[in-house]
């Protein structure tokens, strides 16, 4: 178990058209023990950087260091890291027991006894005992995912490295899954560096999370920060489930005048937002509220066009203006019904927006955290 | 599937068109291609005699039945069939072998300069086997020998006495010369085969190798050799018939009687004054055996190759 460091780690690749940068100076700290997700759209990188902490893609420049070395030039082998693939990558010949067995054959001398002790050890963990003298052909996704993943665990490295190792499995094992590799990670405490481009497995697996977008580092920081403290506008349109609504605005003093709708800020937020004028307002759908009427200030009408109907709560999509191309979306609660047509009042309370700079996208002033509650203990 | 109360009328009459078809045109299959060979069998137990007699496709009646045909065919082959084997065998395992060995270094492997070394190898299926016959001759007879002589002589002089020439008149080397050239000459054509099929195997998991720790030629030997059985197959039917059937290597490479391959042995036997039927028809079931042999025991695992099942 060990810390692992990239610093500056840079990725580029030659191309017909000259230079393709596919991981831009990423610089992340990762603690012993920690579950970190790598998360963005596909071609921004993630698995390029995984790839090169595993040590299967040269890296151009920087560095990566686990535990203090320097393991830049070390042959994957050396690494001590294990990688499980999105195919999973079973070698198809070989039983459940050869494909577990085999990193231990090839890289230590450990005995023949002992390495067969470790391999039961951890198909029990894994529930997967039954199926030891299985070959992958004859194994279920699920189960071929587990096999994959006791590979990586027979090996005790220092990290583990996971590309989309959930991505061919189907909704539900998917979230059974996620719970069980989150517990096998905590029992385990080893280090973990997890790409995805899916940011419900991001929010609910991981200890931080890390953003890229175009191969360059967005945020690294909580699931929680980067939802309510997102750095940017790209963090704060991947994270969250619906998205965060953007209406760009150009700000007249306490005035952002959007296309359909005027915004009254307060005197914090003005001097916080100084001296930009070109500033994207930024809501997440379920921190627009229902209003009475439109009597009261930022609170605007709309028109529903399409409800999404989910059981727990519903998403609207909503237009200012029944003709107008661009829509919004609110979350309601479940029992709040909507219909399409209907014409409502919304609030977009102070506290909830977020604010950024339209050219630079870069947050100017992100939601407030104060009506956070906690729940007491029953002791 | 037929369940056994099921009998075959009511199995024929669900049956539909396209099944019919399709049994018909298999139907049609089995039969242009048994057809000359069910000729060349019954013309091979017939008398001269019975042979001009006769349908060539008939059986032979009461007294025009003869094994003296098959006998004699088999007396004139059988040393040509051993040195067939002998040099056959080994030239198609080297070749599948070094074609399985070349294509993984030309695929799982990246190194520079691959693409240059793939042109070459698929430029050297095309070369004809004509062009090359007399810088082949010239290197087993004169420059092969004149180096070997020269090299052996020099460093064991203390024990040749500067005496010691090349055995290239000795047959058994004759066929060992004849197996390498083949052994050479099939490597381009195997290594295409192994090359796409090692093209089709997932290159996460020969890094998920790597990553266990397994050095270049660990993957070749624990994932690349076993997964590809059913290519080793295909490319040893290929190459053991491409090989056994070759007449002219092998009238150039051996002059020495005592090692003429099996396809030598059936041009002597059919080039007499007199064209005999009955014993060149034996003469080509015999030499054809082997071949037929090689078939039916890699059969299935041929047709896995064929199919890219993996």
């Amino acid at each position: 178990m060990a810390q692992l460091t990239l610093d500056n780690v840079t990725k580029t690749f030659q191309d017909d058209d000259g230079e393709i940068v596919a991981v831009d100076n990423v610089s992340v700290d990762i603690e012993d023990g920690e579950f970190l997700c790598v998360v963005g759209p596909s071609g921004c990188g993630k698995s390029t950087t995984l790839r090169m902490i595993a040590g299967l893609e040269d890296i151009t420049s920087g560095e990566i260091r686990l535990a203090g070395q320097i393991i830049n030039d070390q042959p994957p082998a050396r690494r001590n890291v294990a990688m499980v693939f999105q195919s999973y990558a079973l070698y198809p010949h070989m039983t459940v027991r050869e494909n577990m067995a085999f990193g231990l054959e090839e890289s230590t001398d450990m005995p023949d006894s002992e390495i067969d002790e470790r391999v039961e050890e951890a198909t029990k963990m894994l529930g997967i005992f039954d199926l030891i003298d299985r070959k992958p052909g004859e194994l279920s996704g699920g189960q071929q995912q587990r096999v994959a993943l006791g590979r990586a665990i027979v090996r005790d490295p220092e990290v583990f490295l996971m590309d989309e190792p959930l991505a061919n499995l189907d909704a539900k094992l998917k979230a059974e899954m996620r719970t069980e590799l989150q517990h096998l990670q905590e029992d385990l405490d080893v280090t973990t560096v997890y790409v995805t481009h899916d940011q419900t497995e991001a929010m609910t697996m991981s200890d931080r999370i890390a953003i890229l977008n175009d191969g360059i580092l967005q945020q690294c920081a909580t699931p929680l920060e980067c939802y309510h403290k997102p750095n940017n506008l790209f963090v704060a349109g991947f994270i969250g489930e619906p998205s965060m609504n953007f209406f760009p605005t150009t700000r007249e003093g306490a005035t952002l005048r959007a296309d359909r709708f005027e915004y009254e800020l307060g005197d914090e937020t003005v001097a916080a937002v100084s001296e930009t004028t070109n500033v994207t307002l930024g809501i997440r759908p379920e921190d627009i509220e229902l209003a009475d009427s439109t009597a009261a200030p930022n609170t605007f009408e709309a028109v529903v066009d399409v409800v999404e109907p989910r059981g727990n709560e519903n998403t609207a999509h909503l237009q200012f203006d029944a003709d107008a191309d661009e829509q919004f979306t609110m979350t309601v609660d479940g029992m709040t019904n909507l219909t399409a047509g209907q014409r409502i009042s919304v609030a977009f309370p102070e506290e909830a927006i977020h604010l950024f700079d339209t050219e630079s996208g870069e947050a100017i002033r992100n939601r407030t955290l104060d009506d956070i509650e906690t729940v007491e203990s029953v002791v | 599937m037929s369940t056994g109360t099921r009998d075959y009328v009511e199995e024929l009459r669900d049956m539909d068109n396209s099944r019919i078809g399709l049994y018909a045109v298999l139907l049609f299959g089995i039969v242009f291609y048994l057809f000359p060979v069910e000729t060349a069998v019954m013309t091979m137990f017939k008398t001269q005699g019975e042979f001009a007699r006769t349908l060539p496709f008939a059986p032979p009646s009461g007294d025009g039945f003869t094994l003296s045909a098959l006998a004699t065919a088999w007396n004139t082959l059988r040393p040509g069939l051993l040195n067939s084997l002998l040099m056959a065998i080994p030239a198609t395992i080297m070749s599948a072998l070094l074609g399985s060995l070349t294509a993984y270094g030309l695929t799982t492997i990246s190194w520079r300069g691959q693409v240059g070394v793939v042109v070459l190898i698929i430029a050297g299926i095309f070369i004809p086997y004509q062009a090359v016959l007399v810088p082949l001759a010239q290197f087993w007879y004169q420059i092969l020998p004149g180096l070997l002589n020269g090299f052996v002589n020099t460093v064991f002089g203390f024990v040749t006495g500067g005496n010691w020439t090349y055995p290239s008149r000795n047959g058994y080397v004759q066929l060992m010369q004849l197996s390498i050239t083949h052994a050479a000459y099939g490597i381009p054509i195997c290594t295409l085969l192994f090359r796409s099929y090692y093209q089709a195997i997932s290159d996460e998991m020969i890094e998920a190798a790597r990553l266990d720790g397994a050095s270049a030629f660990s993957i070749y030997r624990n994932i690349i050799l076993p997964l590809s059985l059913p290519m080793f197959a295909v490319t040893l039917i290929y190459q053991f018939t491409q090989v056994y059937n070759d007449l002219l290597f092998a009238l150039v490479l051996v002059n020495e009687p005592a090692a003429q391959v099996a396809t030598q042995r059936l041009a002597a036997l059919t080039g007499g004054v007199v064209q005999s039927f009955n014993t060149t028809m034996a003469g080509a079931i015999v030499a054809a055996f082997p071949t037929l042999l090689v078939y039916i025991v890699f059969g299935e695992q041929f047709a896995k190759g064929v199919a890219g099942e993996n």
